[in-house]
């Protein structure tokens, strides 16, 4: 018998082929002790391939995505509220500079000729016509992709 | 599959996902769901914890998918976030990960060669006992080189440590595991 044996380290570098060593062979056909070592290792490492792989016992897509439907919720409230929020600070700082201008304003109102108040009055009207049609399209294609994408998860 | 096709077919899913088609994003979970298992499995034993853990990783990965830079593969990622929010979690909780009380090698003097004690067919349930005594990220590392056979650069980029730590992980692992199994083998016949 040997008095020097390969190390555990060795042993496992040499049955998983990460080491090839003439010298390595030799000892194992004259050393019984590193060859049993050698035999343990190989047994556990052919267990360890069949050792049941770990599961959840719950359904983790459904949890998750679930959770993740409730947090897009969660931020798109966020988003109306910041949206909301910046609109009537918008408005009221507006209407608060506005002020001066506002007799102004309504001297274009008092003119004699009922011409250029027909033409403002028309504008006006066709700018908010315009502003409405679009408004109403938008809403439509964001409904369609909410139901198109309606947060179900395809098993 | 390919590294190329896993690459792509990654791309189609994560665009789809930022595009706004959010239940692609099942696809992710259904492709990367074993593996997390294996990770938050072999960390934790606590049921709840796992539920709490597996919504917390995926709610990262789904707010991160944008700086998925398709360095790696998409699996590999996610499993990187599993890992550090599983880890990040037994510190809060002060668990250790590598640290074991008292190996049996330290507990025993083994005899000169326990390994010729013959081995039964009941190896794998003694061997699954063994292997969930041992500390939690030993049991990562085995079940990811051994059942998932990941490479140790795979696993390196999962678990952010050197490749040569991975490798000497593993060794101490199997040797704990082989003195372990021996010591019940030889408990068993006395």
């Amino acid at each position: 018998m040997k008095s020097t044996h390969l190390t555990d380290e060795m042993l496992q570098a040499f049955l998983l082929k990460e080491i090839a060593n003439d010298s390595i062979d030799k000892h194992l056909t004259e050393c019984s002790v590193c060859r049993a070592k050698l035999e343990s290792y190989q047994y556990l490492i052919g267990s360890m391939q069949k050792i049941t792989p770990e599961t959840f016992s719950f359904d983790v897509t459904t949890i998750v995505m679930n959770n993740i439907s409730l947090y897009e919720k969660k931020k798109s409230k966020k988003q109306e509220l910041t949206f909301w929020g910046i609109l009537i600070f918008l408005l009221i700082a507006i209407s608060s500079f506005s002020i001066p201008f506002i007799p102004n304003i309504l001297e274009v109102f008092y003119l004699k000729s009922i011409i250029p108040t027909q033409l403002l009055l028309g504008t006006g009207v066709v700018v908010l016509l315009f502003l409405w049609i679009d408004i109403i399209q938008q809403y439509k294609k964001k409904e369609k992709k909410i139901f198109n994408n309606n947060l179900q998860p395809i098993l | 599959m390919s590294i190329e096709e896993n690459h792509f077919s990654d791309k189609v899913i994560v665009t789809n996902i930022l595009n706004g088609n959010i239940q692609d994003f099942a696809f992710v979970v259904k492709n990367t769901e074993k593996l997390v298992a294996q990770i938050v499995g072999k960390l934790t034993t606590n049921e709840d914890d796992r539920k709490d853990l597996v919504q917390d990783i995926y709610l990262k990965v789904y707010q991160n998918l944008y700086s998925f830079q398709f360095k790696s593969k998409l699996s590999t990622w996610v499993a990187n976030i599993a890992y550090n929010t599983t880890i990040n979690y037994l510190q809060k909780k002060k668990i250790p990960i590598i640290e074991i009380a008292e190996t049996i090698e330290d507990k025993y003097k083994l005899s000169e060669n326990p390994e010729l004690i013959t081995i039964k067919t009941e190896a794998v349930g003694i061997l699954n006992d063994e292997l969930a005594k041992l500390p939690p990220l030993y049991k990562t590392l085995i079940t990811l080189y051994h059942l998932e056979e990941l490479p140790n650069k795979e696993i390196s980029e999962i678990t952010n440590l050197p490749e040569g730590t991975i490798k000497s992980y593993l060794y101490r692992a199997r040797k704990i595991l082989k003195d372990n199994i021996n010591h019940h083998y030889k408990n068993e016949q006395l």
